[in-house]
């Protein structure tokens, strides 16, 4: 191997995580505040629920599949568990376990819709999304849900989030300093953690990335193709609506919304980690890299009183960017090799 | 017999003279209101605000006893256009215009006009002598809840201001922004944030916790608008700063009023128009146009302050309540007539 593809090799690899680094290190000088510990753990915050949305769409990305209904899914799940804590009146453990069976329902229709009645996985889910986006406001008749509204039949929700639901949103956990680190940051490293090692080192991990890569290939080696596509798409569904609950708790009430930005930021996240170690594939690692990359780059702009409109641009420069060093560069590399 | 029978038919009858009167006496065409349609026109309807408003138009065009055609653009500026040109060939007597882009509507509400039919907008500016705009009056929103921000804090602080350009009703309010700095030296602007992205409050809090820890001497921060207000509200909580910030904003829904109770909650004020009312208003100053009166160029429906010590005095938990507490934001002394029955409350 010549110097040149060494060093091209080198830049593929950790051309991204270097990017990251030197922003660190400019935000750090030129925006007051950056360097602290608060501010680090608030990169972690902004990410928590995109990350996690961003971890599902990576397990679908790698059987080869994708999944538009994330953004709605977790909107659902913002709703549903209003609903049934302030309307309904249940208790927290209730609510999370619907949330989440709703979820890995939606993700079995959207499996099943992919591979039984073979509608191609962007329309199936492109349906899905569209589906519970006018689902979750019939019920409140389009209005958002907190305690004191006035119900369609014209009674008064008395139910509240309890408290134990508010903290999974709210409660931070001592950590040299005392209330340091939220739980949603927790539950993000540990979602992160658990795809990362399910996907790597797991046989299911392997034989879904080889579905990726040729389905029929692998369908004729004997893997059970059809369950692990759904398994995907349930894998995805159940996340998305963890994150909504994340999102309810941290919002405290049941917000009326599409979700679309969620759902962009999180494929924003997942496809920026195509290049991350110079991977050219989804993968649990970098996806997390990448949902702090957008994490670090908002906070330290929004420090700098950078208008949104510039944060837009540059989270699409980012992704740009990114898609470049996967597709161009990975692939000059592997046909080199 | 026969003169008791009488008796009791002319009772019977002076029993339906109010009703018979209030029909006599309005004028055409609501002596048979049963044969006036109205059409509302739609270009934004999800959220809160936008439910209330059609409640309001609802409400009013019930009293009134006219038909009621609701069209649903959803942000479909094209469609929205469309929509009124249908409405036109369903042969409507009024339109209500709510919202949309002054450049596609300007041509649509000229159609309308040209044939013979009464049109009013509301928000929406389509630059038209015959159309009256009914407004919420942002400035007048935006000066109390500054006021009020004076009265609390003084003349001089540090200010945080949320806001994103190109929506005409924040615009106007950042005009008003813009004059109170004017005017107060001492108000000192350290960050300008804000988006749209949804959930609001959500990808506001975000930006709002980077602000904070940017600004950490920051006093006062005008949210005007309450989606921002909450995620200023959360991000102050999360950051700890809750209880050296006020929060100033505008809007209000029953969520809003549980936020601003809650213990220690750094939501000060805001200055709201109750939509349902805005709403009622619409339709009032259609009807006028209708029966030939003037409602006049501008129908602006006036704001009330709401600060948290008025929810907490009053033990306000709902939108409903605060109508019955605060009578002012229950009704506005806008484009009323004596032949005009209001809503039942």
């Amino acid at each position: 191997m010549s110097v040149q593809t060494r060093l091209i090799d080198l830049a593929i690899r950790f051309g991204f995580l270097l990017l990251m680094a030197g922003l660190l290190v400019f935000f750090s000088i030129s925006a007051p505040g950056f360097l602290s510990p608060h501010s680090a753990v608030f990169v972690f915050q902004s990410v928590a629920i995109t990350g996690i949305l961003a971890l599902g769409v990576t397990a679908t990305l790698v059987v080869g599949g994708f999944d538009l209904s994330i953004g709605a899914v977790a909107t659902s799940a913002l709703m549903l568990s209003a609903y049934v804590m302030v309307v309904w009146e249940l208790s927290a453990g209730v609510a999370i376990a619907l949330c989440l069976l709703m979820g890995a329902g939606v993700g079995l229709v959207n499996g099943l819709l992919i591979v039984k009645a073979r509608v191609p996985d962007l329309l199936a889910t492109l349906g899905m999304m569209f589906l519970l986006i006018g689902l979750q406001r019939i019920p409140t008749e389009g209005r958002s849900i907190s305690t004191g509204m006035t119900l369609p039949d014209g009674t008064v929700a008395r139910g509240t989030f309890s408290e134990l639901f508010l903290m999974l949103g709210r409660h931070r956990i001592d950590f040299f300093i005392e209330r340091l680190i939220p739980l949603s940051v927790i539950f993000l490293l540990v979602v992160a953690l658990l795809v990362w090692v399910f996907l790597e080192f797991t046989r299911h991990g392997r034989l879904m990335y080889a579905i990726g890569s040729n389905a029929q290939a692998a369908q004729l080696a004997g893997v059970k193709v059809e369950r692990y596509k759904i398994a995907a798409y349930m894998i995805s569904g159940t996340l998305a609506s963890f994150g909504g609950v994340l999102l309810a708790a941290r919002l405290g009430r049941g917000d009326v919304a599409s979700g679309t930005n969620l759902l962009l930021d999180a494929v924003a996240a997942a496809l920026i980690g195509f290049a991350v170690l110079g991977a050219g594939k989804p993968n649990a690692f970098g996806t997390a890299i990448g949902a702090l990359f957008v994490g670090v780059l908002l906070q330290g702009m929004t420090m700098m009183n950078a208008p949104y409109y510039t944060q837009d641009f540059i989270k699409g420069a980012v992704l740009v960017v990114a898609l470049v060093f996967t597709f161009a560069f990975t692939a000059r590399g592997s046909r080199g090799a | 017999m026969i003169s008791r029978r009488i008796l009791m038919m002319t009772a019977g009858a002076f029993a339906f003279t109010p009703s018979l009167a209030l029909a006599q006496d309005a004028p055409a065409p609501f002596d048979n209101p049963g044969d006036v349609t109205v059409a509302l026109v739609r270009y934004l309807s999800t959220g809160d605000f936008f439910q209330s408003y059609l409640a309001g138009v609802e409400a009013q065009a019930a009293a009134l006893g006219v038909n009621l055609r609701v069209f649903d653009s959803r942000q479909d500026a094209a469609l929205q256009a469309d929509m009124v040109d249908q409405a036109i060939a369903l042969g409507v007597d009024g339109i209500i215009i709510q919202h949309g882009l002054t450049e596609s509507m300007q041509d649509a509400a000229q159609r309308a006009v040209d044939a013979g039919i009464k049109v009013v907008a509301f928000d929406v500016n389509v630059e038209n002598a015959a159309v009256p705009q009914i407004e919420q009056s942002d400035r007048d929103l935006a000066r109390l809840a500054l006021e009020q921000a004076i009265t609390d804090n003084g003349e001089a602080f540090m200010a945080g201001y949320v806001y994103v350009p190109g929506i005409a009703p924040l615009d106007r309010r950042d005009e008003t922004w813009r004059e109170f700095k004017a005017r107060y030296e001492g108000i000192n602007e350290v960050s300008q944030f804000g988006t749209l992205d949804n959930p609001i409050a959500n990808s506001v809090a975000n930006q709002a916790r980077a602000v904070f820890s940017a600004n950490p001497g920051i006093e006062v921060v005008f949210a005007p608008y309450n989606e921002f207000a909450k995620g200023v509200m959360i991000a102050a909580q999360e950051a700890g700063v809750a209880d050296n910030i006020n929060i100033y904003s505008a809007d209000i829904s029953t969520a809003d009023i549980a936020m601003m109770r809650e213990p220690n909650s750094p939501w000060a004020a805001t200055a709201a128009t109750n939509p349902a009312v805005v709403g009622e208003v619409s339709v009032r100053a259609l009807a006028l146009l209708l029966a030939g009166e003037d409602p006049g160029e501008q129908v602006v429906v006036p704001p009330t302050l709401i600060t948290r010590d008025m929810l907490n005095d009053g033990n306000i938990t709902n939108m409903e309540e605060l109508g019955e507490k605060i009578p002012a934001f229950l009704h506005a002394d806008v484009a009323l007539a004596d032949w005009i029955a209001l809503p039942s409350r």
